[in-house]
């Protein structure tokens, strides 16, 4: 990370915080916190399949683990929703371990599809789940239905409670703010997993297994490291989804989610630091423009998650940093970067 | 003893339409690495085609199979020229590869959607190249006849497949080219065409698979992607690229599923599977039937 990459985060954390009171309507705030809200899950996935390379599909089963848990906690145990999220965040750990195990011995493509394959299965499960359960018909014997909710999914479990505080107009900047805290955590969190020793372990793992394993760079203990690690907050993101919502439904393990995130990923730039929050915010900007033709939304994510892997494999911000390069083998622009960095290095080696 | 016979019977007919799904996929991987996560849209797409055959058209529903083979293969062609045809230098192809059939994949399935609310009203149609529930016994559990002719079909073509691969030029430049790519090129197989064969081979007999599908549960549009990813499952339990493996695990993966929905309940069944999976992987990660270490990234 260089000082532009601060200054960046700076201010884009300057205009994220002021931006609910620049007067915007309040649905474009509801969209802008569901960005945080995918953008950390994207920045999580993008430490698994971009840093590490471990092609993993599972990380929206984690999302909706962490949904489901909080949910569920929420609605059988009656607990306010705030002490449900750091036990979601575990249960995403505990469960994203598991999966890490099961797929320890795979590489490249078997662990994408194996991965793929228990998201779906999480999927069945949930949409096949139809029996009465006997914890519901307390709650309410009128309309009983089963643990999970099944296919109608599950409401009822309670929200992020900002409505008792800030009042009925001003709730969603409670979840507002709630949700880019979270985000600013997971970025901050993200960036110095990369920057630290255990980043580089992975990027070794990711470029050259049998050099780094040669090195004495353990395959077992960085795997689960980086399951361990990017789970948590993915399992936070899904429990704070649905804490916003109020509710969760089998769409979150959905191959729509799963496509809407994966273009996220593609769009921005695997395995770059700046890709997850470009492509979140790209994505979501334009899915606010083309709202009129949501009926050809999924054609037109597909289209392009298909293009950006034909010609631009790198993402966006791969495009930026080879156009920046490019544009550093001018005479002119090498000229006036010396300078600056002359200006610069003589203003600190002044004496105050 | 009749659940004996029950499983069996399922097991035969699930493990038939995994199969001819599965082995499409091996062909692919082991010609050249690629998973093509549209298969699943070609799966509906044949199931549809008979549909719009017979009901639209009114064309004689018995042409319908060998047709709808051939619109998955066309269909498999064109999923080859607009993706994997310009994607083949890249350096790490077989990550990049199932991002963008996956993305074909989901418009195309969406595209479908869009066409299907306007030929037809509602979603489930029941598929018009199925003999119904007319059935014999054996012991006390009946099989339909239906049954029987998936598994004729399936042991057909995949006997034509076999012979297609060991007996014609054509098949044995494919097996040279899974063998070793450059060797084969230097040999003068021109291995771009062997892989459009290959991806329309693959993808006509997932057609069929779709076809099969669709007569015990309806056409719906969503219907391919399940016995897709039961189709990955087989390929990594056999190895992936083994043919005779994926055949093999196919039929295993098969009787798994028609047990568990048998003796427990129809909901686990995919859970089953995964759980087999992953424990034969941990035992022999390379698949069942896997000759090699794992596979170079």
């Amino acid at each position: 990370m260089k000082t532009r990459d601060y200054i960046l985060f700076a201010i884009l954390l300057a205009v994220a915080a002021a931006f609910p009171f620049m007067g915007v309507p309040r649905y474009i705030i509801a969209s802008a916190l569901l960005l945080f809200c995918y953008a950390t899950v994207v920045s999580q996935w993008n430490l698994v399949f971009g840093v590490a390379g471990i092609f993993s599909l599972a990380q929206l089963a984690i999302f909706a683990f962490g949904a489901y848990t909080s949910a569920l906690m929420g609605r059988y145990l009656d607990w306010s929703l705030w002490p449900t999220f750091p036990v979601a965040g575990a249960a995403g750990v505990v469960f994203s371990i598991f999966i890490g195990l099961a797929c320890l011995r795979m590489r490249g493509i078997y662990v994408a599809l194996l991965t793929l394959a228990i998201s779906q299965t999480m999927f069945v499960l949930i949409q096949t789940d139809s029996d009465c359960s006997a914890l519901n018909k307390v709650i309410n014997p009128a309309t009983c239905v089963s643990f999970t909710g099944g296919a109608q999914g599950l409401g009822d479990f309670g929200t992020f409670g900002w409505r008792e505080v800030l009042g009925g107009r001003n709730w969603m900047m409670g979840d507002y703010y709630t949700m880019l805290g979270l985000l600013i955590v997971a970025l901050v969190f993200t960036a110095a997993m990369t920057q630290s020793r255990i980043g580089l372990a992975f990027k070794a793992l990711r470029d050259n297994e049998e050099l780094a394993t040669s090195r004495g760079v353990s395959v077992f203990k960085y795997q689960l490291i980086v399951f361990a690690a990017s789970a948590f907050l993915t399992s936070m993101a899904g429990a704070f989804y649905a804490a916003h919502f109020g509710s969760v439904g089998s769409n979150l393990v959905g191959f729509a989610l799963l496509l809407f995130l994966i273009s996220m990923l593609v769009v921005g730039g695997i395995g770059r630091l700046w890709g997850p929050l470009l492509g979140a915010g790209l994505l979501m900007v334009a899915d606010e423009f083309f709202k009129e033709f949501s009926d050809l939304r999924n054609i037109g994510l597909g289209v392009v998650v298909l293009l950006f892997m034909i010609f631009l494999p790198e993402g966006v911000a791969g495009a930026i940093e080879s156009v920046c390069k490019r544009l550093q083998r001018i005479p002119l622009v090498q000229r006036i970067e010396q300078q600056l960095a002359e200006r610069l290095r003589r203003r600190s080696a002044a004496p105050d | 003893m009749n659940f004996f016979i029950q499983i069996i019977v399922s097991g035969l007919t699930f493990g038939a339409m995994y199969a001819l799904a599965a082995v499409g996929l091996a062909l692919v991987w082991g010609a050249f690495n690629m998973l093509n996560m549209a298969h699943g849209i070609i799966m509906t797409l044949g199931a549809y085609f008979v549909l719009v055959w017979a009901e639209l058209f009114g064309l004689p529903l018995w042409f319908a199979g060998p047709f709808a083979f051939l619109a998955g293969g066309i269909v498999g062609a064109i999923i080859y020229f607009i993706s994997a045809h310009w994607m083949l230098t890249q350096k790490n192809f077989e990550v990049t590869i199932i991002i963008a059939t996956f993305g074909l994949g989901m418009a195309l399935e969406a595209g479908l959607m869009k066409l299907l609310r306007e030929l037809f009203q509602a979603a489930p149609y029941a598929q018009p190249l199925s003999l119904g529930a007319d059935s014999f016994l054996v012991g006390d559990v009946p099989v339909s006849y239906q049954r029987l002719i998936i598994w004729a079909v399936a042991v057909a073509l995949i006997v034509l497949v076999a012979l297609f691969l060991t007996r014609t030029t054509m098949g044995r430049a494919i097996r040279a080219t899974a063998q070793n790519r450059d060797a084969a090129r230097l040999m003068g197989v021109k291995v771009k065409r062997v892989y459009v064969i290959v991806l329309a081979l693959a993808s006509g007999l997932a057609g069929v698979a779709g076809i099969m599908l669709s007569s015990f549960k309806d056409v719906v549009p969503l219907m391919g992607q399940t016995p897709m990813l039961k189709a990955f499952i087989v390929i990594v339990l056999a190895g992936l690229g083994n043919m005779t493996g994926a055949l093999y695990a196919a039929l295993l993966i098969g009787m798994v599923e028609a047990a568990v929905k048998v003796l427990v309940a129809d909901k686990w069944g995919f859970l089953a599977m995964l759980v087999v999976v992953v424990i034969a992987i941990i035992w022999r990660p390379a698949g069942l039937f896997g000759k090699h270490q794992i596979a170079r990234q």
